[in-house]
């Protein structure tokens, strides 16, 4: 009997399927050809063109492009100035990215404590800098640290904020200023979404609100952390207009001092084989950190 | 586990965006491609041109033009200047087939541009041709490329260098103007014990430097039609840079980058005394430093040797007719109206400090005129004569970006404490040549 009544179900599961395929299709449809052709299509555009050599014949001779397989990315294993450009963006998110998430929990904390007075001011105080454009932040701080254009001339000519040695940490400064807020509130929307019951639970086991911070909020937000963990370690893989306006205040910022910049650089040699080369070199390193770190850190905060 | 795909998907999206932004390839042609000389011929009925820009006021002179040839209208678009984002502009739509019909290329892009398959040769037009005479010699020598009846720009201004200074200080503190490159660096000790800079070297002016190479009677390329010659770390262009290396080492020169507010800081609070630049940068140090008008004036350069005289040539440009324009003839017109007419060439020069490429544009009368903001001095006088000793025989290469931003990034480096300018130019010779290489531009041994 029961046997019957499933298998009629599933009959009819599988009956009704059919009608509904055209109206998933027609749902999917306008994501499907934008995707495709804002994303599929310029990748693999992007692909083929790392795969261009140029050809010609004399000094002045018509550049012909044919298939040259993988030579490109043999120029971009041996670029001494894009792994070096690697390795200075994995410096600065390595220190810049912990300190940042540190902030923002730290403001998201504080601004979901019962303790803290004035929260909506606080709230928008700390996001406020998001809402400036990342160009403008930067050439707001460019001229704040600037050694005769600042307005603390007396700090600035004496601490290089923009010498060789401070630049990157004057750039992560830029970047902590502009996304701290934007972090804080998708933890502290997170830590709004945690039942109170759980809290009541804690206080009548007589946890202190140090100890419900600790041992519950941290916990139940760790999955914002990690989203926000993500974004900024594409984000700083991606560094491209802080060092671009800073070049317009120092002489510590090279043309290759990010890879993004490296390949903007190099696209307007114009060398665009390269250009598209050192772009999907980067966005495959992108991919893999950032998947590394999800399933590094999935296994503690989903289990 | 939902955030797990969206963040995965963000990951991927990301960068990947980018790298579909940054590919377009240079022009391989296409149907356009080839012009022979039936292209120079004129069109039926009115015709509507493209031109981009970055000299100030130009859109004035284009108004002038449109009134006298309703047939031939201009729409004019300005930008930034060349290697600050035009010439990207222009690569990016020539890949895609919408360049404008005529583009501002100063002769240090013209290879670049060449060797992209970016120019129409107007030299197949009579009247272009039969304007040879006008010009100065080597203006012609450097847009014809060194190809015989062959021309990609028609020339429009030269940059011909001498000194600018703060004649009132070095007056008040009694240091003399420098006429060699040793009283130079004297001078420079002097200045600075006086707590202010005599001069200040830019990392990215790699064009201002190549000047100074060039009036040292240095080249950094060389094209026999088979093969180039690069020549960056020539003995003439280390023994430049040796000298510069000395000054920045010694803290007598400073190193703001150019053009940007803290250079102009640098020259409107005196800190900086001096600059050798070009004919045109009158006007960069009238609008970047007005309060100090009437206190500059204008010497010639300092010499290598004891009573030479010599003159390095900093910038200067060409209006070139870009691949893909279907209106050769009527943008050839142009060019030459803007370029050799007196009218036109009175108001660029006024407007923009433009000194003109042709013999007869250096006797303009507003050539011969003091300038105001130099203390009433006849300054041109100081540069007509530095440009009948600009050498002829420098020539481009063809990848000049690179070059620039590879001698830039080296230059910079030196300057913040790590290698030397010599160095620098060893660095940027062997990547250069690489850069030649992985454009199949053949390079002699």
């Amino acid at each position: 009997m029961s046997t019957t009544v499933l298998d009629v179900q599933a009959r009819n599961r599988a009956r009704i399927k059919v009608p509904h395929k055209k109206a998933i299709a027609i749902f999917v449809a306008p994501f499907a050809t934008l995707f495709t052709l804002f994303y599929l299509i310029p990748i693999g555009y992007a692909v083929w063109q790392s795969m261009l050599v140029i050809e010609r014949e004399g000094t002045y001779g018509e550049p012909r492009e044919v298939f040259g397989g993988l030579s490109q990315y043999a120029q971009v294993m041996d670029s001494g100035p894009f792994w070096e450009s690697v390795g200075r963006v994995l410096l600065f998110g390595v220190v810049q990215v912990p300190v940042m998430l540190g902030l923002a929990l730290l403001f998201a904390l504080l601004l979901d404590s019962p303790l803290v007075k004035g929260r909506r001011f606080f709230r928008l105080a700390f996001f406020a800098p998001y809402a400036v454009p990342g160009v403008i932040a930067a050439i707001m701080w460019g001229f704040l640290y600037s050694p005769n254009l600042s307005p603390f001339k007396p700090l600035t000519q004496e601490v290089g904020f923009l010498s060789a040695d401070l630049v990157l940490w004057s750039m992560a400064n830029v970047v902590t200023w502009v996304y701290v807020g934007y972090n804080m509130l998708i933890i502290y929307s997170s830590l709004l979404a945690i039942p109170t019951e759980i809290y009541e639970a804690a206080r009548l086991d007589g946890a202190s609100q140090a100890r419900i911070a600790w041992a519950i909020k941290i916990p139940l937000v760790m999955p914002a952390i990690i989203l926000t963990a993500i974004f900024s370690i594409i984000g700083t893989l991606q560094l491209l207009a802080e060092p671009q306006v800073f070049r317009t205040f120092t002489s510590a910022v090279s043309s290759t001092f990010t890879p993004n910049l490296l390949v903007y650089t190099t696209s307007s040699v114009p060398n665009v084989s390269l250009a598209a080369a050192y772009s999907v070199v980067l966005a495959l390193a992108t991919f893999i950190l950032s998947f590394t770190f999800l399933k590094v850190t999935q296994r503690k905060a989903f289990q | 586990m939902r955030i797990t795909t969206r963040a995965v998907s963000v990951a991927l999206l990301a960068p990947l965006a980018l790298a579909a932004c940054s590919s377009s390839d240079p022009g391989d042609g296409g149907e356009g491609g080839t012009t022979d000389a039936g292209a120079c011929e004129p069109s039926d009925g009115a015709v509507e041109l493209e031109f981009t820009s970055w000299i100030p006021g130009i859109e004035g002179v284009v108004d002038v033009w449109n009134e006298e040839n309703p047939d031939i209208q201009v729409s004019v678009q300005t930008g930034p200047n060349g290697n600050g984002g035009t010439y990207q502009n222009f690569f990016n739509q020539l890949e895609a087939g919408n360049a404008p019909d005529l583009g501002q290329i100063e002769y240090d892009a013209l290879p670049n541009f060449r060797v992209q398959d970016g120019l129409e040769n107007i030299g197949v037009c009579e009247d272009v041709a039969a304007a040879q005479d006008q010009f100065v010699d080597w203006t012609w020598a450097q847009a014809s490329l060194g190809e015989e009846g062959a021309l990609y720009g028609v020339p429009q201004d030269t940059g011909p260098m001498a000194m600018f200074y703060r004649s009132d200080l070095f007056e008040e503190n009694g240091i003399e103007v420098p006429t060699t490159w040793d009283e130079f660096a004297t001078a420079a000790e002097q200045v600075r014990e006086t707590g202010g800079y005599i001069t200040n070297f830019s990392q990215a002016d790699i064009n201002q430097f190549a000047g100074f190479v060039w009036q040292a009677n240095g080249s950094w390329f060389a094209n026999d039609g088979e093969a180039w010659t690069v020549d960056l770390d020539s003995p003439e262009s280390m023994e430049v840079a040796a000298y510069w290396d000395d000054l920045i080492e010694r803290d007598l020169v400073s190193t703001y980058p150019g053009w940007t507010t803290e250079w102009d800081n640098a020259y409107n609070s005196g800190e900086v005394w001096s600059w050798n630049s070009a004919v045109w940068g009158a006007n960069s140090i009238a609008t970047g430093a007005p309060d100090t008008a009437g206190s500059w004036s204008v010497a010639p350069s300092p010499q290598w040797g004891e009573g030479e005289q010599s003159a390095g040539n900093w910038g200067g440009s060409t209006i070139a007719v870009l691949k893909g324009s279907e209106h050769l003839y009527e943008a050839s017109q142009f060019a030459l109206w803007l370029n050799t007419s007196e009218e036109a060439l009175t108001m660029l020069n006024e407007e923009a400090n433009l000194y003109p490429a042709t013999t007869a544009g250096l006797e303009l009368p507003v050539l011969s005129e003091g300038v105001e903001f130099y203390g009433d001095q006849a300054i041109y006088d100081v540069f007509a004569e530095a440009s009948t000793q600009v050498s002829a025989d420098f020539v481009w290469g063809p990848t000049m970006t690179q070059v620039y931003n590879d001698v830039s990034d080296g230059f910079a480096g030196a300057i913040s404490g790590s290698g030397t300018l010599p160095e620098a130019l060893t660095a940027a010779e062997s990547s250069t040549v690489a850069a030649l290489e992985a454009q199949a531009i053949p390079v002699a041994e």
